[in-house]
């Protein structure tokens, strides 16, 4: 895997192994009653691309949120590149700063150019200067294609440009892992392979990534490690090739008999 | 902003081949023989009502009444040989007005359209005509000649204050954002003048009045309940316990009490609390009276419209590292009031309306100064001309209001 010297850091070996960015032990969580995530166990290293599956309710997307503290949880552990994810707002913080999201129904700021979307964040938050900001923006916007649109409101984009906007704005903030939380659900069909492969060059480069989504063939070529979640439990985690041709578990087979 | 529309593809649908005014009243209003008879019926009523109006005003109506008291009307009690500062009060709100114009219209093509040329010509030809028009030997017109030049100088002064806005924050639109400040330091000067001291005159609160006292009291109103507005709202959904009881708490017990009762409070027992020499003004109470009402509804207006912003919104800031404070800021509540702005304006003219109760506790703003009029016995009986004239004052403010936010409505629209 090609590795480029933007995301890596120099301490760490190039083969896209290094230590781990996000370790969640244990991970419980209930919606009053409802049980959602019933001791979850995942380490991402970095570099790595993990792609997450499993039928609708079956917990991945709070899972996934409970990464930057979207979602609380109550049982467990989650530490994010060495910080433990507690009720501490200084530390919640300091922990979405490196952590992107992009999420399923784009979440674009509608009052506010895509330029706008990109910069606000860094002059806000990492305090850069305006016209570092911009600069940055718009090599991130050449880079997801959609230059040509920084003067425009969100509302005037089709919905494959405004995820591609949300995903240069999560990458201004020059995050160390990038969560996509079913990032091509709900766009058109002849959409989703632009998305996609603004994702396939991040993860050339090397970017971390925890993707939930539907789209095997991108989990197939993409992804590192596909794990398969049901019911709040973590199924099954295992290499593309080996989930996909030869689940182990009797639900992987079933969820895989569903949606191939 | 401007819309994505691809214009050169678009062509505009193919005109039908009959739309000439007759052809026109055949498709709206005859169209059946039931709509043909409707409108017969409504057409007789409205002209007959229009007719009744039309007749009175120019056959019955005494219209003298309104000029020989204009100056009441406008400024109350304010004394004759200082109507220099109203004027320079009027002139100064018109040139900011003008600038304002000016600026907010540098991205359009024109500064002025056809339409309102039209206007700006009438209102001219009407200044200069009226004066001669309704001076008779019972008394001045409608406007003295002095007034009358005076009027058609500041016109002339407003419509280049408007060219110079514009010329100017094209050159330099950085500019354009210290008109906010701009107002706010001529609402200062406006109360200097009107009340004097620091080397004029003073005048004292009681002899404020008229239309210039109306509109004191409803743009402090407005100032002021916006802020404590908003911040109810925020209060009332906030994280944290005391201040949310305490915002719903303020919230429910004002919008639970006539606003009649808060004024009365403020005009009659706030002064039985206070000793003698600390008792506000009774402008001043009256004004927080009006707050203290309007905020509350104002909050929940901007309630609903905290509301409408979807949750992912915060969530895509919070995510961005951007806390909660920088999240309301900039992304809660712009489109929160964006989407209330309907509801808010609609406050705003519910409490300038609302500052005609004040005339049953005795300020003789601009109802005050006409009952005063009224009871004047040389003008007696003349109800009707007075309070249509004083009517459709109060409509020309509202309405402007009206149409200052269906047009800032239209400039925030950033949807397709």
């Amino acid at each position: 895997m090609a590795v480029s010297e933007t995301y890596t850091d120099p301490t760490t070996d190039q083969n896209g192994s290094g230590g781990p960015v996000i370790v969640a032990t244990g991970v419980e969580k209930w919606y009053g009653a409802f049980h959602v995530l019933k001791g979850v166990d995942l380490t991402v290293n970095k570099g790595e691309v993990v792609v997450v599956m499993g039928p609708s309710g079956s917990g991945k997307s709070t899972f996934i949120r409970t990464f930057n503290a979207l979602e609380t949880y109550q049982k467990g552990s989650i530490v994010i590149d060495g910080v433990k994810i507690s009720h501490d707002l200084k530390d919640i913080e300091s922990i979405r700063r490196e952590v992107g999201m992009v999420f399923q129904q784009f979440n674009l700021f509608p009052h506010l150019t895509v330029l706008k979307n990109v910069t606000l964040a860094p002059i806000w938050v990492r305090r850069w200067a305006k016209a570092k900001a911009e600069e940055e923006a718009m090599r991130l916007l050449e880079r997801v294609g959609i230059l040509e649109q920084a003067k425009k409101y969100p509302g005037q984009l089709s919905g494959g440009q405004q995820q591609r906007v949300a995903i240069a704005r999560a990458l201004a903030m020059k995050p160390k892992v990038m969560l996509f939380d079913e990032p091509t659900s709900a766009l058109d069909p002849e959409m989703v392979r632009e998305v996609l492969d603004v994702m396939r060059g991040l993860a050339d480069e090397g970017m971390t990534m925890v993707v939930v989504t539907h789209e095997v063939g991108f989990a197939r070529e993409v992804a590192d490690r596909v794990v398969l979640m049901d019911s709040g439990v973590l199924v099954e985690d295992a290499k593309p090739e080996a989930f996909f041709n030869n689940p182990q578990e009797e639900r992987s087979k079933k969820f895989l008999s569903q949606i191939l | 902003m401007t819309t994505a529309t691809p214009e050169k593809v678009s062509k505009a649908p193919p005109k039908s081949p009959q739309s000439g005014p007759v052809e026109w009243l055949r498709e709206n209003l005859f169209n059946s023989w039931f709509n043909g008879l409707l409108t017969v019926v409504v057409g007789v009523i409205l002209i007959a009502s229009a007719w009744g109006l039309i007749s009175w005003a120019f056959t019955t109506a005494q219209w003298r009444v309104v000029p020989n008291n204009l100056g009441l009307f406008m400024t109350g009690l304010y004394p004759r040989e200082m109507y220099w500062r109203m004027w320079a009060l009027f002139g100064m709100v018109l040139t900011l007005s003008g600038v304002s114009w000016g600026v907010l219209t540098r991205s359009s093509a024109k500064l002025l359209t056809r339409s309102m040329l039209i206007i700006l010509g009438v209102l001219v030809a009407l200044i200069v005509v009226i004066p001669a028009v309704t001076g008779s030997e019972e008394g001045p017109g409608l406007l003295t000649p002095l007034s009358a030049s005076i009027l058609v100088a500041l016109t002339a002064i407003t419509v280049a204050a408007a060219f110079v806005g514009r010329a100017v924050t094209q050159k330099s639109p950085g500019l354009a954002q210290w008109l906010p400040l701009a107002w706010f330091l001529s609402y200062i000067a406006a109360l200097w003048l009107l009340g004097g001291g620091l080397g004029i005159e003073s005048v004292r609160s009681n002899d404020w009045g008229g239309l210039v006292l109306t509109l004191i009291l409803a743009v402090t109103g407005i100032a002021l309940c916006f802020p404590i507005g908003v911040t109810l709202a925020l209060g009332r959904r906030s994280e944290l316990p005391i201040v949310r009881w305490l915002s719903v708490a303020y919230i429910e017990l004002v919008r639970g009490t006539p606003l009649i009762a808060i004024l009365f409070m403020g005009q009659v027992m706030i002064p039985l609390f206070l000793p003698e020499g600390a008792r506000p003004d009774r402008i001043i109470r009256a004004i927080i009276a009006l707050t203290i009402f309007s905020s509350a509804y104002l909050a929940e207006n901007v309630r609903a419209g905290l509301q409408a912003v979807p949750t992912g919104q915060t969530e895509a800031s919070i995510s961005l590292g951007l806390n909660k404070p920088l999240t309301v800021a900039f992304i809660v509540l712009p489109q929160a009031l964006k989407t209330a702005i309907p509801a808010v304006v609609g406050q705003f003219i519910s409490l300038f309306q609302d500052t005609t109760l004040l005339a049953t506790l005795g300020l003789i703003e601009l109802l005050g100064i006409s009952n005063s009029v009224l009871a004047n016995p040389s003008y007696l009986g003349r109800y009707m001309e007075v309070y249509l004239f004083i009517g459709v004052i109060y409509w020309f403010f509202c309405y402007a209001m009206s149409l200052g936010s269906r047009r800032i409505e239209e400039q925030l629209n950033t949807g397709h």
